[in-house]
């Protein structure tokens, strides 16, 4: 081990990280993207590649999950980033904390071609470019009589068969409102009766999952049966357990929407909506359908019904998912996630 | 006399970097629990009010010097088996010995969740063996978590130890056996004095390193084992509310801190060399 | 090394590695299964979820992000925490008791913690790039390891060869290296394997200190499971073991840092 040893790797590591750093644009025009990051490559080829084409702008991308970017931007105080996307819970979080602009609907005509539901979800904010469900699904091999309504979770056979959504998650705080509705009160005026009922639901879980791949691998392990989960999950858990369903509830599933916004600090405003126009035009909607990348928004839009089979898709579908009221949601969330883990935690 | 200087000289760098890129930063994060509009303590004592939260500390703690002690046992034997083998061998002892560092925490889980699954190996091998008819599931209970964070943090301890045992003299410990010392009075009175200053260095990296964790015990041991890692995380991430995380970081801290002076005292009494 | 070491000794020793080492036969199996979930036994045996590393731009980018941030952060960390563990032990007496406590600091600190303080006042606070930041977040969360394991290390390190060596006019700078070092070896080894793999894994400090443009294995991993279940992330963690077999190859070439027996 001697001086020259070192010095020479730190010289070629600080060479290489130059290299890296070095920022790898070309062009002087630039726009971020703050995202997930997964499916990258048909992202890529669908929607970056042909707008860098379009715009002769370069695509830059922050990846993360939706706390953790939202946090950043706010940190940040609303800078950084030119478009942000996020599940409709956190955007509304973005708006309250006044980290958005509003968007001048004027300058993205594709938003005519819109469900009216992705249209204007939260007010004068983003539009929704993809629209998901959040149901019920179970191993027909060992859940019978089959699940069809949202009062089933609580079923005596169920005893530690069912995995809940964990608070903090994007369908966490909606079993509370599901509980609250088998109560036949309303959570958000007084919250007691929901949670009674979530008292009740206890001896039927095993454990609660945050993340997608952490429910799948509770199902394809065997630890349980019945569990709350979002659509695009569905075609990955059949995959992994054949015999699971997607239940048909009676009482509806809940719609989840994801937005696109623009922070309040971009420093390209204008070529943010040339980009929100562009993810909503029916060419690149039909592509990103029909490759199993996001469900679609665009009315004009038409799949096949093979095609079609893991999204919520088509006008009869989407009238008949339920809403949720993010902000009465986010208001009372603390509460919420405080009484949660008293029953969960002790 | 410039002899004075040079041990300060030498610890400079890494000091200034410590005291400028963290304590300076998280000090002003810390600052802000105690500009508190309803009263300058008022962060904390709300924290101590709630019988959840006593819980989910008292839990932490209990975990992390539950974790450190079988980490400490099984790394302190197998390192001192390690740093005597043979050349070859002892390399490859050590590359596996950090396996199990580099699986991400959901395989990490995933592995487990097929180990003492309901229908898992364990329960397979105790139902096949005749032990239990109905098999039952070890997860999601304060057992899993610490099977999980003892798997983590051995091989931790395991590296810390290697060095330091094989710095032991082997002439120090002929000479005890010569000298008609039985090999445990060999191992209590030579050998383990001397290894205090690395057990404690392991002790410390452990318990922190248990103490701060949360995707761990939130994926093994789910709600019901929530520790203080995963409720910061929680406050932090979910609730946007990173007042109320900061005092929980500094409750984490101002008892981590306490638990560290106090194992570095106790291995002063055992070994005044420690550092 | 004559020691005899009873039989009880090495089978426990032996029990542990079983601890440590079963579950990675899930793992690796897992990696192999020719399914698009996680299972074990794997099913049929395929490759492709390690193809699908380098297939995945974002997972190939992140990996040389990743493994840069990993030796650069080591090397500083190395660089700066040598001399200040070797100060510890040697002038212990000039030196406060708690200077100690202070490397161990970045550890104590929550790191998602750490994460949003030095968001908040060195990246967005001082306008420090991206990498510069994540390469300060990464040394400081590695020093602990490479102060307090090389500390240990040189703790039982008799001073008075060292002593010798000087007085017999060997200047001191070179005496350290020729004598000091290699006596601690086993000590900078494993301070070097647990910084690596520390940084390389490290998910909660960068979450906050990545930003547009540029990424890190783990949080785009960790991107990745919030939506697809698939053996990739298993595949990635093997794929990591054997990066540290061949790194410890390289550094035992490089740096002549052979673990053969003295």
């Amino acid at each position: 081990m001697t001086n020259a040893h070192y010095r020479s790797l730190a010289g070629a590591a600080c060479v290489a990280a130059m290299l890296a750093a070095a920022p790898a644009v070309a062009q002087d025009k630039t726009l971020t993207i703050s995202w997930w990051g997964f499916n990258g490559e048909k992202l890529n080829q669908f929607i970056v590649q042909p707008f860098q084409e379009k715009c002769g702008c370069t695509l830059v991308f922050e990846t993360g999950n939706n706390a953790d970017r939202l946090n950043k931007i706010k940190i940040r105080g609303g800078e950084g980033v030119d478009v942000a996307y996020f599940t409709d819970g956190f955007s509304q979080i973005g708006i309250e904390e006044g980290l958005f602009q509003p968007i001048d609907r004027s300058k993205v005509p594709n938003l005519a071609g819109l469900y009216e539901m992705a249209q204007a979800p939260q007010g004068e904010y983003g539009p929704a470019y993809t629209i998901g469900r959040v149901g019920i699904v179970y191993d027909s091999a060992k859940v019978n009589p089959p699940i069809t309504k949202w009062a089933d979770l609580w079923r005596e056979d169920l005893k530690s068969a069912v995995s809940l959504p964990g608070i903090t998650t994007t369908a966490g705080p909606m079993v509370v409102m599901i509980a609250g509705e088998k109560a036949g009160t309303d959570p958000f005026e007084n919250a007691d009766p929901a949670f009674a009922e979530i008292e009740a639901i206890k001896p039927n879980v095993v454990k609660n999952y945050n993340t997608g791949s952490e429910m799948i691998n509770l199902f394809s392990t065997g630890e349980i049966n019945v569990s709350l989960a979002q659509d695009f999950a569905l075609g990955q858990l059949k995959a992994a357990v054949p015999t699971v369903e997607w239940a048909n509830l009676e009482d509806g599933a809940i719609a989840t929407l994801n937005t696109v916004n623009i922070p309040k600090g971009s420093k390209n405003v204008e070529l943010a909506h040339e980009f929100i126009n562009f993810i909503l035009s029916p060419e690149v909607q039909q592509a990103t359908a029909e490759n199993g990348v996001d469900a679609p928004v665009v009315t004009s839009v038409t799949l096949t019904p093979e095609k079609a089979k893991q999204w919520t898709y088509g006008k009869e579908m989407i009238d008949g998912l339920k809403r949720v009221d993010y902000s009465k949601l986010n208001a009372a969330k603390s509460d919420w996630i405080d009484r949660w883990n008293e029953i969960f935690g002790m | 006399m410039l002899k004075r200087y040079t041990g300060w000289t030498l610890a400079l760098p890494a000091t200034l970097l410590v005291a400028l890129f963290l304590v300076l930063p998280v000090a002003a994060t810390i600052g802000t629990t105690f500009v508190d509009t309803k009263g300058v303590l008022a962060p904390y004592t709300s924290f101590f009010a709630s019988g959840f939260r006593r819980t989910v500390l008292w839990r932490t703690l209990e975990i992390s010097l539950v974790t450190t002690a079988i980490a400490l046992v099984l790394g302190f034997l197998t390192a001192y088996v390690v740093a005597r083998a043979p050349g070859r061998l002892k390399s490859i002892l050590i590359i596996a010995a950090v396996f199990p560092l580099l699986t991400g925490v959901v395989v990490r889980s995933f592995a487990w969740l097929i180990i003492l699954g309901k229908n898992g190996i364990l329960n397979n091998v105790l139902v096949g063996i005749g032990v239990t008819d109905e098999p039952f599931s070890m997860l999601y209970t304060q057992g899993s978590v610490i099977v999980a964070m003892v798997y983590l943090f051995t091989p931790l301890m395991i590296l810390t130890l290697v060095g330091v045992l094989e710095n032991i003299p082997e002439d120090v410990i002929q000479a005890s056996a010569s000298l008609g010392a039985s090999p445990s009075a060999t191992f209590r009175q030579v050998i383990f004095p001397l290894a205090v200053p690395g057990l404690i260095v392991g002790a410390v990296l452990v318990f922190t390193g248990s103490f701060t964790s949360y995707a761990t015990p939130q994926l093994l041991g789910g709600e019901r084992q929530m520790m203080m890692g995963t409720f910061l995380y929680q406050r932090a991430m979910v609730n946007f509310d990173w007042v109320g995380a900061s005092t929980i970081a500094a409750i984490m801290v101002v008892i981590t801190v306490a638990v560290v002076l106090a194992m570095t005292r106790i291995a002063r009494r055992l070994n005044p060399m420690t550092t | 090394m004559t020691t005899r070491l009873s039989p009880a000794l090495i089978a426990i020793a032996a029990l542990v590695y079983v601890f440590l080492v079963g579950p990675l036969i899930i793992v690796i199996g897992a990696s192999l299964s020719d399914t698009t979930y996680l299972t074990f036994p794997p099913q049929g045996l395929s490759l492709r979820w390690f193809e699908n590393i380098f297939e995945i731009t974002a997972f190939r980018r992140t990996i040389v992000t990743s493994l840069q941030l990993a030796f650069l952060s080591t090397g500083l960390a190395l660089l700066i925490g040598i001399p200040a563990a070797y100060a510890l032990n040697r002038y212990r007496i000039q030196l406060p008791s708690w200077l100690s406590t202070v490397f161990v600091l970045p550890i104590l600190v929550p790191e998602i913690v750490l994460g949003f303080s030095l968001l908040k006042s060195v990246a967005v606070g001082a306008s420090v790039p991206i990498f510069v930041s994540l390469l300060i977040g990464h040394t400081l969360l590695v020093l602990p390891y490479c102060v307090r394991v090389i500390s240990a290390s040189l703790a039982s390190f008799d001073f008075s060869i060292e002593e010798a060596a000087i007085s017999l006019g060997s200047p001191p700078a070179r005496t350290f290296f020729t004598i000091v070092l290699p006596n601690v070896r086993a000590g900078v080894i494993a301070a070097f394997i647990l910084a690596f793999i520390t940084s390389i894994n490290d998910v909660s400090t960068s979450l906050f200190l990545t930003g547009p443009g540029i990424s890190t294995l783990p949080i785009q991993i960790l991107a990745h499971v919030e939506q697809f279940f698939d053996p990739t992330i298993a595949s990635v963690s093997v794929l990591l073991m054997f990066l540290t077999v061949a790194v410890m190859a390289i550094v035992e070439r490089t740096l002549g840092l052979t673990f053969l027996a003295k």
